[in-house]
């Protein structure tokens, strides 16, 4: 069945935006991440024009986000405190992000640079996490005993905070900073930054498993909310009727990953999403590398 | 087809009052032609249509007699066409090329090859083939920029160079059928219809075809446009609204 969507100005068949949203948002419900990052680059090898790919796609991640986010909040999975700190680190850090793309712009050549950082940030968050994951699910065959988190420097940190929903009593600094760091990307990236958030949060701060993705969800709704007024106002790309149908498939496939979730061990979780993250640094990766079919592209004149 | 049926009987009516028996001074026109809509409605559910021109000719279409050119064009606009180079293993965007007056669509059809028709001076000034179309070249220079946007145009279907001839029935009477993709942008698309005897221009109708949005399509295309605050905010209110039903619904499920 072909839908007209009238700010792409092209009709695509609504089945296909139906799949693709019931996909994403199944690994949403599953990883708590946004999942803007598969979703973007999907929309765009269906023909979709990049802008509208970006503004659409961080609008559905918006909904799929919620959608998730209230199947998390029900369990008592969010950590409210934790996450108003990583936004407002994320905040700061968008709007710092959004100069440094201005700057690379005007450098030339930011198509190059977003796909290195994806390959980059991809492949190394994703090799940390199997790493890791694998490694704990090792630990568990062997049945030695696991600490429940390691101390490290961060710990030791002034400005401590009791996080009651994370089990932790730490600074401020670290959250803040991650926040910031994360919102510098995912300005660049154009993508929510979940799959950034949930690693950091585990590894770096050592928040368990269960409450970080209801919290990465609680920070990834207010990003795209900001990104998707931001790209309506500034580039008008969001197409609502893309949005929606995306979404249909979207919050079903969110609720199916949600309860899917509660099944899973976290270190399979987060073995499951390494190497999800790793097969997208690949094909970009594989996508920079090969002969491209096409020598020249067609764009819009700035 | 409906429209075809009733553009047909407009015709019949057209070329009854010229006959010479019902206006008796009057010569009858060498050429009469028509759209079978003025107007492409894009709504929702838009997936690509046609336009359909038709019409007659005064004296018998065929080798040696009257040629009859259609050419439909969309509104221009500006394009950057980059070419992908490699540089240290990696296939990077190098250098640009701008256009600036580019056709966004583009359709010519012919009762014959228009190269045949006409000289190649006359094809030239009236823009009859891709070769031939004015378009302003701007930064990086070189034929395959032109040739990889003539390329990539026709891939997405938006220029059509005599893909399929013009038909004729019963010798005068004629219609062309010239494809619109989904991708049309909307605008005013003027249509020329040409009547060529012995290489020579003899006869020329200049007929127009609105693309419009209607209905929701134009609704939102409009409030994204006038009302860019407003639009982004609904849509965010939309989303998580969408969001939060489908974890109600789920929740009872």
């Amino acid at each position: 069945m072909q839908v007209y969507l009238p700010i792409a100005e092209m009709s695509v068949d609504a089945l296909l935006l139906l799949g693709i949203g019931l996909g994403v948002g199944f690994l949403s419900g599953l990883f708590g991440v946004g999942g803007g990052f598969l979703l973007t680059p999907l929309l765009i090898l269906i023909g979709i024009p990049s802008a509208v790919a970006v503004g659409s796609g961080a609008n559905q991640t918006l909904g799929a986000s919620v959608s998730g986010l209230l199947a998390q909040w029900r369990r008592g999975n969010v950590d409210v405190r934790m996450g108003m700190v990583l936004l407002a680190g994320g905040f700061a850090g968008s709007v710092v992000g959004v100069q440094l793309f201005a700057w690379l712009r005007r450098a030339g050549q930011v198509d190059l640079a977003v796909s290195i950082f994806y390959v980059v940030v991809l492949g190394t968050v994703g090799a940390l996490m199997v790493r890791e994951s694998v490694g704990a699910i090792l630990d568990r065959r062997r049945a030695r005993p696991a600490r429940l988190h390691e101390h490290l420097w961060i710990h030791g940190l002034p400005f401590k905070v009791r996080f009651r929903r994370s089990r932790l009593y730490i600074s401020v600094l670290p959250p803040f900073g991650i926040g910031f760091a994360i919102g510098v990307l995912s300005a660049v990236m154009g993508v929510g930054g979940g799959f950034m958030l949930v690693p950091a949060m585990i590894y770096l701060l050592g928040m368990p498993t269960s409450v970080v993705i209801g919290t990465s969800l609680f920070q990834v709704v207010f990003v795209t909310a900001n990104v998707t007024f931001l790209q309506a106002v500034q580039v008008g790309s969001v197409d609502i009727v893309l949005t929606l149908l995306l979404l249909a498939g979207g919050v079903a496939g969110a609720q199916f990953g949600a309860a899917m979730g509660t099944k899973l061990r976290g270190e399979e979780t987060r073995a499951l999403l390494g190497a999800l993250v790793l097969s997208v640094a690949g094909a970009l990766l594989w996508d920079m590398l090969r002969v491209p079919e096409q020598l020249f592209v067609i764009g819009p004149a700035r | 087809m409906r429209g075809w049926a009733r553009g047909a009987a407009r015709l019949l009516v057209l070329l009854a009052l010229s006959m010479p028996g019902a206006a008796a001074a009057q010569a009858p026109p060498s050429l009469a032609a028509e759209l079978s809509v003025r107007r492409v409605e894009v709504t929702t559910a838009f997936a690509g249509g046609e336009i359909l021109v038709f019409g007659a000719t005064e004296r018998l279409i065929g080798p040696g007699g009257d040629q009859v050119v259609v050419l439909a064009s969309g509104p221009p606009g500006s394009l950057v066409v980059r070419q992908k180079v490699e540089a240290m293993g990696f296939w990077i965007n190098g250098p640009a090329a701008r256009f600036n007056g580019v056709p966004s669509f583009w359709a010519l059809a012919a009762t014959s090859p228009v190269e045949e028709l006409l000289a190649p001076p006359d094809r030239a000034e009236l823009r009859l083939g891709l070769d031939v179309l004015p378009v302003v070249h701007l930064g990086a220079r070189g034929t395959q920029f032109r040739d990889a946007l003539t390329t990539l145009k026709q891939e997405a279907g938006l220029w059509v160079d005599q893909v399929r001839p013009i038909e004729v029935t019963g010798g005068r009477l004629f219609h062309a059928r010239l494809p619109l993709p989904s991708t049309v942008q909307t605008g005013s698309y003027p249509v020329q219809v040409l009547l060529i005897r012995q290489g020579r221009v003899v006869a020329r109708q200049e007929l127009s075809l609105q693309v419009q949005r209607v209905g929701t399509a134009a609704q939102i295309a409009d409030i994204a446009q006038d009302q860019p605050v407003l639009y982004g905010l609904v849509c965010i209110l939309l989303a998580a609204l969408a969001g939060w039903l489908g974890s109600v619904l789920f929740r009872r499920g």
